[in-house]
């Protein structure tokens, strides 16, 4: 990258604000997915919208790649300067710009951190409700880019029912404002076509999100099951029955193994195959016939254990052995891949069957967790990445499992998006004409392609290339993170 | 048949959509996309129509889960339709747009048609995936068919509400949602806005979670309604703030709401969404003083009638407003969206790289905001 690009950044935010130190880009290298490694040439730090349309223009009057990032927390290498360039780091543009608990809206800058938006609407009794299990650090700028959802949004939504406008910088450097307060879709819904659109469309600079009342009354069970069977009949069962759970959180034995060694421990039924967390919430009034409802049908459903929450102690204990599962692998493996399928939930005894025999046949162990609600499946793959075999056979499993989700009916991404890792296998849920009208919405908001390219699309595809991709992609993933972990990036 | 005063000669009634691509890759010229017709009233005029896509021959529900509260449709399945398959599993599709039953799912998408219930967002927060045709028959798929996807970029949002001008819904896949346990309204009559408007903010400001809230005029009438567990209604009942509220109940409630329907039926000739919020329908009532109206007051939005083009364009100084429903001669002297330069260009954009001829519904959408 010419020297000269970098003074030029420095003129327009100032020396601290960018950096091109090897040290410090090293961190910015891979986001929370650590398979897919790339350096980018500098990051930048802007405070203001008008900074960040001064880095985009100048980028493409450089012809040269940007990224924008938020906490880095994404797994699906979103954040990644793949092909080098600018990483715009949104981090220090994080403050919440005004609470209106009449309307209940919030205006947040994108480097908020999730969680302290619900924080600061608490005392006007709100929240901001998707809540990814990241939500301590993930920022809400990152939430838009990848439509996050979380255990909540079984009854809340996800990011994209709570966005109501956002101020942008377009791909080639304008500062545009759609959408209103109300949240009202008028001609076409340009927010919501934005939302999820994976950091390749615009750079988000502002967002206007709906806060809802705190719920005046939660109940959280957690009930234990011999079989992974009776546990799935227990979720088609509740949802038979007619309620709407706020969440319904599936663990398997692994999983519960992983949370007990941790600090994240909860107290999980140690003997059980599978153990679901539900949560319904609303008014006082009918909520104990719902719960009870709930624990009848468990178990009616041979659950051996099912217990409801007395306090908010207990209730904070449960969710922290769920939201902290995937750290909490790190008691049981160096290593693990998250991987982030749906399919329809009554399909998910037979899948997870079918992933215990991949996992026996990969000999690669795998943990679940399942928002059983919505059918977002997690397999969890561990291993140590200083084995390189095992990071072969990775590749190959996790491909496996993704054309096992997409098989019943499922597709590829609950809610961490496409990114770099998975983009190679949009085919399996996409032909030719689908992947080619996307292309061209995206042409419309980034035609040079300069923002954070290598993303979603399959990668050695043209807009004119016919014909379905083989598996030799995932060799040829495999490749190329052989080249990156040795060193390639230098 | 005619649409803004232009006769339609030649309609084609597609029975399944490779026989709607074949006709559209044989056709030249303007196509309009169809449903039952109950808002071809809506848009900027149309420009030129040579022929129509007929599309409620398309009307199998072809599949429905009830244990995955997914179901999906061809876009000519009417909502009555749908509601009628999923009441035996106690399922609906939480839309109530006022152009009613007969509306098909691929038009009330197309215009985002929308009705009182409102707690439960609108049809865009339940569509999980589209097969649309294009200008030319090309077809083409978005989303997936499961609750919660973000593979690929969420195009549905793109086609909901583009009124057919981007490419024609042909099929939609839905999520669902269990019934309400139980429902009831409560309706209060009012001497006055002032009055009318403070009970609206005392219902806002309470522990009560409508999942209706109408403020209709004249007379000023409050309408509540609460859809929950029948003990969380009751409850919000009996917590409603003091006024004469009549409760209604079952077959009631529902009677209620159909009246209700008629006399939304019967706003005009000219009739107006403003967009404002929660906080300002009522100085936007008070400053207006429309002869008639309709808020959905939690979502700050209301429908009222307006006398003449002067009106809206002074309401367009001070606020959105989407022009609901109009004669087309007030329709060619004011755009139906008021779009701003940036949603303009943004917009042409989309529709020139969709329908680069102009052929799907010329002159209603993007391409007649600005003559």
């Amino acid at each position: 990258m010419k020297k000269e690009f970098i003074a030029l950044l420095r003129e327009i935010l100032g020396a601290p604000a960018v950096t091109d130190d090897e040290t410090e880009l090293l961190v910015y290298e891979c986001d929370a997915l650590t398979l897919f490694k790339n350096k980018p040439d500098v990051v930048v730090f802007p405070q203001t919208a008008e900074q960040v349309a001064r880095i985009v223009r100048l980028a493409n009057e450089y012809a040269v790649p940007f990224v924008p990032r938020g906490a880095g927390t994404g797994l699906s290498g979103g954040a990644v300067a793949m092909e080098g360039g600018i990483v715009i780091e949104l981090q220090r543009m994080n403050r919440i710009l005004s609470i209106d608990p009449d309307n209940r809206i919030a205006v947040v800058q994108p480097g908020v951190v999730n969680l302290h938006i619900s924080q600061a609407a608490a005392p006007y009794g709100l929240y901001y409700a998707p809540d990814p299990s990241s939500q301590m650090a993930c920022t809400i700028g990152g939430n838009v880019a990848e439509n996050a959802g979380g255990p909540h949004c079984l009854k809340y939504g996800m990011t994209t029912n709570h966005i109501l406008a956002i101020e942008a910088v377009t791909a080639a450097g304008q500062i545009v404002r759609l959408g209103n307060p109300a949240g009202e879709l008028v001609g076409m819904d340009l927010v919501g076509t934005i939302v999820g659109s994976e950091g390749t469309f615009v750079i988000v600079t502002e967002i206007t999100l709906r806060l809802l009342p705190k719920p005046r009354a939660v109940k959280t069970l957690l009930a234990a099951f011999h079989s992974i069977e009776e546990c799935s009949q227990s979720v088609s069962d509740v949802i038979a029955a007619g309620i709407v759970p706020s969440a319904l959180e599936f663990v398997d034995a692994k999983t519960i193994e992983a949370v007990e060694a941790s600090v994240y421990k909860a107290g999980y039924p140690m003997d059980a195959a599978a153990a679901l967390l539900i949560e319904v919430d609303g008014f006082h009034e009918g909520l104990e016939e719902t719960s009870t409802a709930i624990v009848e049908i468990c178990r009616r459903n041979r659950s051996y254990d099912v217990r409801v929450a007395k306090d908010d102690d207990e209730r904070a204990r449960l969710w922290m052995g769920r939201k902290g599962a995937f750290g909490a692998m790190g008691r049981i493996s160096p290593d693990m891949i998250v991987m982030d399928a749906v399919i329809p939930r009554t399909r998910l005894p037979e899948v997870l069957t079918e992933i215990a025999r991949l996992s026996e046949r990969y000999n690669l162990p795998v943990a679940n967790v399942f928002h059983a609600g919505d059918g977002n499946i997690h397999p969890l793959i561990l291993f140590d990445s200083r084995y390189q075999d095992q990071v072969d056979r990775i590749f190959g499993m996790s491909e496996e499992i993704m054309k096992l989700c997409v098989g019943v009916g499922g597709s590829l991404s609950g809610e961490h998006g496409i990114g770099y890792e998975k983009k190679d296998f949009m085919d399996l849920v996409f032909n030719e004409s689908d992947l080619e009208v996307m292309m061209r919405v995206k042409r419309v908001f980034n035609p040079n392609g300069l923002l954070n390219p290598s993303k979603v699309f399959p990668s050695r595809r043209g807009c004119t290339e016919v014909g379905r991709q083989t598996t030799t992609s995932t060799a040829e993933i495999g490749k190329r993170v052989d080249e990156v972990l040795r060193g390639a990036a230098h | 048949m005619t649409i803004d005063g232009l006769s339609v000669s030649k309609v084609l009634r597609p029975e399944s959509v490779e026989e709607l691509t074949e006709a559209l890759s044989a056709e030249t010229g303007a196509i309009v996309p169809l449903g039952s017709g109950t808002q071809t009233y809506f848009g900027n005029p149309l420009r030129r129509a040579d022929c129509a896509a007929d599309l409620t021959r398309l009307s199998r529900i072809t599949e429905y889960n009830p244990a995955d509260l997914t179901v999906h449709v061809q876009a000519g399945v009417k909502l009555g339709q749908l509601e009628h398959a999923l009441l035996e599993n106690n399922q609906f599709l939480p839309m109530d747009p006022w152009n009613g039953p007969m509306a098909t799912i691929g038009g009330i998408t197309a215009a985002d048609a929308q009705g009182p219930l409102r707690a439960t967002g609108t049809i865009r927060d339940w569509i999980i995936g589209m097969k649309v045709v294009h200008a030319g028959g090309q077809v083409s798929r978005t989303g997936g068919r499961v609750v919660k996807n973000v593979t690929g970029y969420d195009l549905a949002r793109l086609y909901t509400g583009s009124l057919g001008t981007l490419a024609i819904i042909v099929e939609i896949s839905l999520k669902l949602r269990a019934k309400f346990p139980k429902t009831a309204t409560a309706v209060a009559r009012l001497d006055g806005i002032g009055e009318a408007g403070m009970l609206i903010a005392s219902i806002r400001k309470s522990a009560l979670q409508p999942i209706s809230l109408e403020w209709v005029g004249n007379p000023n009438e409050v309408w509540v309604r609460f859809g929950e567990h029948p003990k969380a209604v009751e409850w919000q009942l009996k917590n409603l703030p003091p006024a004469d509220w009549t409760i209604s109940e079952a077959e009631e409630e529902a009677a209620a709401w159909e009246k209700l329907r008629e006399r939304y039926a019967a706003l005009g000739p000219v009739l107006v969404r403003v967009i404002g919020l929660p906080g300002t329908i009522h100085e936007i009532i008070e400053e207006y003083r429309p002869t008639a109206w309709m808020a959905h007051a939690a979502n700050g939005i209301v429908l009222m009638t307006v006398p003449g083009i002067g009106v809206i364009q002074r309401i367009r100084s001070r606020y959105r407003a989407v022009i609901e429903k109009a004669p087309v001669e007030v329709r060619r002297e004011v755009s139906t969206f008021g779009l701003t330069d940036t949603e303009y260009e943004l917009m042409s954009k989309m529709k020139q790289t969709f329908d680069p001829e102009g052929r799907l519904n010329p002159g209603r959408h993007v391409d007649g905001e600005r003559n």
